[in-house]
C-alpha cells in the first residue's frame, strides 16, 4: 500500500472502536478485534465465539446458524465456509449450545460499540462535512437555512460560537467611521511605519502588484497584462515611472574643496566624473560609479547620478545633488562624510535640518495658513481643529533611515555641508521618444503675476521671485526654450543629460476633461526652425538650468501653499462657464521644477538612443498634482519590472542587481537567492527541475568569486605550459582550487550554516546576521570599468571582417593595432593588470533560444564552430545528462532519520530544516550542496560567465542577454578562436541541456 | 570643408555656432574624443511611408511595399532611403513598378538630411562636448497607381 493510501486508511480508522470490552469478566477472546474487522475470518474463529461458554448450555443442531444471535460477520463467514470447505467441517467447529444471558451480554456490548461509532463524528468537524460534496454550498457557512433541516441545530450552535469570537475580535469602528478622513489618515500612517509610501502609493496600490523593498512600498508590475504594451510605450510613446524612492543627497561647499574630496571616490578611467567641465557648469546630468575613498579599482559602492547647480557668482559656494538608490545610500553617506571630513556631530543648523525635524508642525501650518486666508469659510474644518486630534497627512517620510538619525552633517575644516534630502524632491521618469511631447502638453510655463503682485509683499515665493527683473527675464528665456521643445521630433535629439529649470503653473488647472494620447504636432515641428536646431545641437545654456527648486526655502514654501484638491474643485465649481480655465491663475499655483534629459542607449551600434526620455523633478507634496495630468496625456505607467526591462533593452547594468561587486548589489543578490530558493522549495519535487542532472551548480546565484579565481588559475597554468591556448585542454584542474576555495570549503564543512562572506551572492538564506556580514564583506573580484581596457576588449570581441571594421566607424587604425596585439603575451599582461575581473557583456542569440536569469555562458568547442559553419541552422550542442549522486545519499539520510520513504512529499523541506548544526545543511533535492566543485569544468563546455538579465528582446527580435564573463576567460577564448567566428559563445539555461549560439559584445 | 554645411559647433554660452576653418581643425583627434552618432531626425510616419534600411531583408521590405499597395488599399506609397539605403530604395521602387506591368508609376525626390554627431571628450580637461553636423543624401520615391488604373 502506498504511503498516501495508508495514511488515508489510518485516518479513516482513527475513530473506529478498535476493541470491544465486554462487561462479562470471563470474556476475553484473544482475536476478537479481528472478527470486527474482517468477517471472513470468522469461520476460523468460529470456535472462539462461544469459547468460554462451551461448558455451558447445549448448542443448536449442526449447520443451522442462529440468525438472531450472530453478527453479520458470522453469517458471511458461514456462507463462505459453506462454499469453500463444505458443511461438514464447519458444523463440527460450532458449539452445540450457547448460554442466552452471556450471549446477549456480548451482543449488547457489540451493539453499544457500534452505536458509539455511529454517533462519533469522523473527519472534519464541520457540520456540513456530513453532507456530500455536491450538496454543499458556500453560503451554508453563514446561512443556516441553506442546510438540510437535520443539520441546522448543530450548525446554528457552531455559527453562534464563531460569531461570538468574531465579535470579540473586531470591536473596531464601523466602516463609515474607519473611512472618515482623519481616521483613514491615522490608519495610513500606521501602515507606513515599516515601509513608507510614495505620494502616488494609493494610485499604484489600486493598479499594481506592490513590492516592499528598500524601506518603501513600491509598484512592482501592473496587474493588467501589459508586457508588450509597456514595451511599445517605451519605444513608441511614453512610459511613466515614479522614481521618488531614489534618494537625493545634497553636498554644498566651495568648488575646489568639493572636487578634491569627491575625486577620491571616483576615477577618471571610468569616464567623466564630477569634475568634467560639462557637468560642472550645471548643464548636464552625469552618472558615475563611486568607490570607497582612494580604493579604485577595488571596492566600488554603486552608481550615482549627479547634477551641479549652475554657478551664480564667481566665488559663491556650489551645490551638488547626488541621486542614489536607497540601498546604496547607507554605504555612500559614511564614505561621503569621510572624504568631506564631516565626522562632526550633526549640526543643529538652521537652514537644512529644521523643516523635516519639525515634521508634525510643518504639516499643520499650511492648514492654519489657509484658515487665515479665508476666515470663517468652513465650519467643519474649524470644528475638527477644535478637537485637535486631526492627524497630519504624512507626506514626508523616509524608509531608509531611522527617525531620529541626523539629516545633515557639517565639516568645520572644509566647510562642506552634506544633507540628506530623501523624499524632499520627487522624481518622475518618462521613458520614450514622445516624452517631451507629453511634458510640453502637460506643463505650461508659469504665468507672471499681475502688476499688483509686484508691489505688495507676499508670503508666496513666486511674487517675490517676480520682483527681481533678472529672475523674470530668466524665466522668460526658460519658457522660450521649453516651448521650442515642441518642435523637437523625438526626445533623443536633445543632447544627453540636458537639464532645464522651469517654473510651471499647477498642471491641475489645465487638466483635460478626458484622457487622450498626446501626439506630436507636425506644424510645430516644421515651424521650429533655427532655434530648435540650436537647442538640439547645443542643449540648454548654463544659466537656464537654474531653478528655484534648488532652494530649500522655496521648496518648503511651495509644498506648504499647495491648493488642496477640494479647494480647487470648489473654485472650479464657482466658475461662470463650466469647464473653463480658472482665471486669473491662483497665486499659489506656481511650482518650480527641473527637467532632466535621460539619454537612451548610448553604447553599441544597434538601437541607438532607444529608451530616451525625461525626468521630472518636483517639490514634495505635488506628486499627485502632476501624476494625474501626466496620466491624462495617455502615458502608460510601469513599475520596477518595467524599469528592469528598460535597462535590459538599453544594455545597461541595472543598479542593485548588476553590481555584484558592490555591497548593495551583494545584498540584493542574496535576497534574490533566498526568494528563488523559497520559490523552488515550494514546488513539489516532481515539478522542479533537478539542477544536478542539468549540470547546473548554482541556479539561484552566480559564484563570481569562484569563477574569477578558477580562470586566474587556468590562465596561469596555460602561461606556465607556454602552450597556445585552446578550449580543448582548457578545463581547469578541479583538484587544484584556489586558496579561497580551500578556505570556503573548510568553512562550509566546519560551520555548516555559517555565512561565507567571501562569496557575495552566498548561499545563505537572508538572516540578518548574514546580511550585515554581506555589508562588511569585500568582494575579491572586480568588474572591469576602465574605459580604455573595455575598449580594447570590445575591439577584440568583434570578428575581423570588413563589416566589423566598417561598423566600428571611427578610428579603424588603432583597432587594427589592437587586433594584431591579441597574442598570448598580451592576454597574459592584461590578465596580470586586471586579475580576477569580470566584464559586462551583451549577448544576442543567433537563432532560437530565450536566455533566462543565471543562464551559463560557455566556450564553444572547435567542433561546435565547425558544425555551425557547415550548417548555419545548427542549433547548438547538447549537454549530456549528469548523474545525481546525491540522490542516494539523500535516501540514506532519510532512512537514518527514521522517516518512512512514503512521506516523500515533505521530505526535502524537513531535510532542509531538521539536521543538527553538526552536518552542513543539505539543500533541497536537485541542488548542489555546498561547497561547489569547480564551476568552469563542470560541464562539457568550459564555463565563461553567467547571464544576469535575459529575455526575448522585442526590440531586436531575438533572444538577448546581459551578463558578466570572466575577463581572463574571455581573452583566453578569443585568442583561441578563428578570426572569422570570433566572439561566438554558447548560452545554456539553468534548467536546460541545450546550448545555443550567441554573439558576445562588449559595448563601451 | 570650410563651408558652413559641416561646422563643428561649440556650445559656448554665447550660443553661436563656430565653424572651424581648416580641414585639419575639423578632423578630431580620435584619441581625445568619443564620437556618438545621433539618429537622424524622425518625422511622424503615415501609414503609407516606408523607410528602407540595410538591416532588414530586401525581400521582406519589397513584400511589405507590395502588400501596402495591393492588400493595404493604398493608392500610393512613399519609399524613403537615406545614405547607403538609397540604392535599395530605388531598387525596391523599380521592382514594384516592374512587377505591376505598367500599372504603377514612380516619382522620385531627393533631399539632404542634416545629421548630428556628438563628440565627447575622453578626459576631463578636454573641455565641453562638441557637436558636429554633417549632411547625407536621401531619396523619397512616390510609387503610385497612374491614371486609369
Amino acid at each position: 500500500m502506498s504511503g498516501a493510501k495508508e495514511r488515508m486508511h489510518r485516518k479513516k480508522m482513527r475513530n473506529q472502536p478498535s476493541n470491544i470490552t465486554f462487561s462479562s469478566p470471563g470474556w476475553a477472546p484473544p482475536q476478537d478485534e479481528r472478527r470486527w474487522r474482517n468477517g471472513g475470518e470468522a469461520q476460523r474463529q468460529g470456535r472462539s465465539y462461544g469459547g468460554p461458554q462451551q461448558p455451558g448450555g447445549p448448542r443448536p443442531p449442526s449447520s443451522a446458524p442462529s440468525p438472531q444471535g450472530h453478527p453479520s460477520g458470522g453469517v458471511r463467514g458461514h456462507q463462505w465456509g459453506d462454499s469453500a470447505r463444505g458443511v461438514q467441517g464447519y458444523s463440527q467447529k460450532l458449539p452445540r449450545y450457547i448460554t442466552a444471558s452471556v450471549f446477549a451480554q456480548a451482543r449488547a456490548a457489540e451493539v453499544g460499540a457500534m452505536l458509539r461509532a455511529v454517533t462519533k463524528t469522523t473527519g472534519s468537524s464541520h457540520v456540513f462535512g456530513a453532507l456530500p460534496k455536491h450538496m454543499r454550498r458556500r453560503a451554508m457557512s453563514h446561512n443556516v437555512r441553506r442546510l438540510p433541516r437535520r443539520l441546522r441545530a448543530a450548525a446554528a450552535r457552531v455559527l453562534e460560537k464563531t460569531s461570538q469570537q468574531k465579535k470579540e475580535q473586531s470591536k473596531s469602528k464601523s466602516r463609515r467611521a474607519r473611512r472618515r478622513h482623519g481616521n483613514l489618515l491615522l490608519e495610513f500612517n500606521r501602515r507606513q511605519r515599516k515601509h513608507v509610501w510614495l505620494e502616488t502609493h494609493i494610485w499604484h496600490a489600486k493598479r499594481f502588484h506592490m513590492a516592499r523593498a528598500w524601506g518603501y512600498s513600491l509598484g512592482d508590475r501592473p496587474t493588467s497584462k501589459c508586457y508588450r504594451a509597456c514595451y511599445r510605450a517605451m519605444s513608441g510613446h511614453c512610459l511613466l515611472q515614479d522614481l521618488s524612492y531614489y534618494c537625493c543627497v545634497e553636498v554644498k561647499g566651495e568648488e575646489d574643496t568639493l572636487l578634491r574630496a569627491l575625486a577620491r571616490l571616483t576615477s577618471k578611467e571610468t569616464g567623466p566624473t564630477f569634475g568634467a567641465a560639462v557637468f560642472l557648469s550645471g548643464r548636464r546630468q552625469g552618472s558615475v560609479v563611486v568607490h570607497r575613498a582612494d580604493r579604485y579599482p577595488a571596492e566600488p559602492l554603486g552608481q550615482v547620478l549627479f547634477m551641479w547647480r549652475p554657478k551664480r557668482g564667481p566665488c559663491s559656494p556650489r551645490q551638488l545633488w547626488l541621486w542614489v538608490h536607497p540601498t546604496l545610500k547607507q554605504d555612500l553617506l559614511p564614505e561621503l562624510q569621510l572624504v568631506c571630513q564631516c565626522s562632526e556631530p550633526p549640526e543643529p543648523g538652521p537652514p537644512v535640518a529644521l523643516p523635516v525635524l519639525a515634521r508634525g508642525s510643518a504639516g499643520e501650518e499650511p492648514a492654519e495658513a489657509r484658515e487665515a486666508q479665508r476666515p470663517g469659510k468652513k465650519r467643519k474644518r474649524s470644528g475638527a481643529e477644535g478637537e485637535a486630534v486631526v492627524p497630519v497627512k504624512k507626506i514626508i517620510g523616509d524608509g531608509t533611515r531611522q527617525a531620529a538619525s541626523p539629516l545633515s552633517w557639517r565639516s568645520e575644516a572644509t566647510g562642506i555641508v552634506i544633507s540628506d534630502l530623501t523624499m524632499e524632491i520627487l522624481r518622475f521618469r518618462l521613458i520614450g521618444p514622445l516624452s517631451h511631447c507629453v511634458l510640453t502638453d502637460t506643463l505650461t510655463p508659469a504665468t507672471d503675476c499681475g502688476p499688483e503682485g509686484m508691489t505688495e509683499t507676499s508670503h508666496l515665493w513666486w511674487p517675490e521671485q517676480c520682483k527681481d527683473g533678472d529672475n523674470l527675464s530668466l524665466h522668460h528665456r526658460q519658457a522660450d526654450i521649453f516651448r521650442q521643445l515642441k518642435g523637437v521630433c523625438f526626445s533623443g535629439e536633445i543632447p544627453a543629460g540636458t537639464i532645464l529649470g522651469l517654473a510651471v503653473d499647477d498642471p491641475r488647472l489645465t487638466l483635460p476633461t478626458r484622457r487622450s494620447k498626446t501626439l506630436p504636432d507636425l506644424k510645430q515641428m516644421q515651424g521650429g526652425g533655427e532655434e530648435t536646431r540650436l537647442l538640439t545641437l547645443q542643449g540648454v545654456p548654463a544659466e537656464c538650468c537654474e531653478s528655484p527648486l534648488w532652494e530649500q526655502a522655496v521648496r518648503h514654501n511651495v509644498t506648504e501653499n499647495k491648493i488642496p484638491e477640494q479647494e480647487l474643485n470648489r473654485m472650479r465649481s464657482e466658475l461662470l462657464v463650466p469647464a473653463s480655465q480658472l482665471s486669473p491663475t491662483p497665486p499659489q499655483s506656481r511650482v518650480p521644477v527641473l527637467l532632466v534629459h535621460q539619454p537612451g542607449k548610448q553604447v553599441g551600434e544597434e538601437k541607438s538612443s532607444w529608451g530616451t526620455g525625461w525626468d521630472l523633478l518636483l517639490p514634495k507634496g505635488w506628486g499627485m498634482a502632476f501624476w494625474i495630468p501626466l496620466i491624462f496625456r495617455g502615458v502608460r505607467v510601469g513599475g520596477l519590472q518595467e524599469a528592469l526591462k528598460h535597462s535590459q533593452n538599453k544594455g545597461a547594468p541595472h543598479f542593485p542587481g548588476d553590481f555584484p561587486d558592490c555591497p548593495a548589489g551583494a545584498r540584493f543578490l542574496r535576497e534574490q537567492e533566498t526568494q528563488l530558493v523559497d520559490h523552488y522549495r515550494r514546488r513539489p519535487p516532481a515539478k522542479r527541475p533537478n539542477y544536478i542532472k542539468h549540470g547546473c551548480l548554482a541556479p539561484f546565484r552566480c559564484p563570481w568569486q569562484q569563477l574569477a579565481e578558477e580562470w586566474e588559475m587556468i590562465v596561469k597554468e596555460a602561461a606556465e605550459e607556454e602552450l597556445p591556448a585552446s578550449e580543448g585542454h582548457a578545463g581547469p584542474a578541479p583538484e587544484a582550487p584556489g586558496p579561497e576555495e580551500h578556505r570556503s570549503q573548510a568553512a562550509g564543512r566546519g560551520e555548516g550554516s555559517a555565512p561565507r562572506p567571501e562569496f557575495p551572492g552566498g548561499p545563505e538564506c537572508g538572516s540578518t546576521s548574514a546580511l550585515s556580514d554581506a555589508a562588511v564583506a569585500v568582494a575579491k573580484f572586480k568588474v572591469l570599468r576602465s574605459r580604455k581596457a573595455l575598449r580594447r576588449v570590445s575591439a577584440w570581441c568583434r570578428p575581423t571582417s570588413a563589416r566589423g571594421q566598417r561598423l566600428r566607424g571611427r578610428a579603424p587604425a588603432p583597432a587594427q593595432e589592437q587586433e594584431q596585439q591579441l597574442t598570448p603575451a598580451v592576454v597574459a599582461s592584461v590578465c596580470e593588470t586586471h586579475g580576477r575581473s569580470l566584464v559586462w557583456t551583451r549577448l544576442s542569440l543567433l537563432r532560437k533560444g530565450r536566455p533566462t536569469l543565471h543562464a551559463m555562458i560557455c566556450i564553444p568547442a572547435p567542433e561546435d564552430i565547425q558544425l555551425l559553419r557547415v550548417d548555419p541552422a545548427y542549433s547548438g550542442p547538447q549537454e549530456p545528462r549528469h548523474k545525481d549522486h546525491f540522490r542516494h545519499r539523500r535516501g540514506r539520510r532519510r532512512q537514518e532519520e527514521g522517516e518512512g520513504p512514503e512521506e516523500g512529499g515533505g521530505t526535502p523541506e524537513r531535510l532542509g530544516q531538521a539536521p543538527a548544526a553538526g552536518s552542513p545543511e543539505p539543500p533541497a533535492a536537485g541542488l548542489w550542496p555546498e561547497p561547489l566543485p569547480s564551476v568552469t569544468s563542470h560541464c562539457s563546455r568550459v564555463l565563461l560567465g553567467f547571464v544576469t538579465q535575459g529575455d526575448f528582446s522585442l526590440a531586436a527580435g531575438c533572444g538577448e542577454a546581459l551578463g558578466f564573463v570572466s575577463l581572463a576567460g574571455l581573452l583566453h577564448m578569443l585568442s583561441g578562436q578563428p578570426a572569422g567566428s570570433r566572439g561566438l559563445v554558447l548560452v545554456r539555461g539553468a534548467a536546460s541541456l541545450q546550448y545555443r549560439f550567441a554573439k558576445i559584445d562588449v559595448e563601451v | 570643408m570650410a563651408d558652413p554645411r559641416s561646422p563643428v559647433s561649440v556650445p559656448a554660452s554665447g550660443g553661436t555656432a563656430r565653424p572651424l576653418g581648416g580641414a585639419g581643425e575639423v578632423e578630431m583627434d580620435p584619441v581625445e574624443f568619443t564620437l556618438r552618432k545621433r539618429l537622424p531626425r524622425k518625422l511622424p510616419r503615415r501609414r503609407n511611408d516606408v523607410y528602407v534600411n540595410m538591416k532588414t531583408d530586401f525581400r521582406a521590405q519589397l513584400a511589405r511595399c507590395q502588400k501596402l499597395l495591393e492588400g493595404g488599399g493604398q493608392r500610393e506609397i512613399c519609399v524613403h532611403g537615406l545614405g547607403l539605403a538609397i540604392n535599395r530604395a530605388i531598387n525596391i521602387a523599380l521592382q514594384l513598378q516592374a512587377a505591376s506591368q505598367g500599372a504603377l508609376q514612380i516619382a522620385a525626390n531627393t533631399s539632404t538630411v542634416e545629421l548630428v554627431d556628438d563628440l565627447e571628450p575622453e578626459d576631463e580637461e578636454g573641455g565641453e562636448p562638441l557637436t558636429r553636423t554633417r549632411n547625407n543624401s536621401a531619396i523619397h520615391i512616390k510609387v503610385f497607381y497612374g491614371e486609369g488604373h
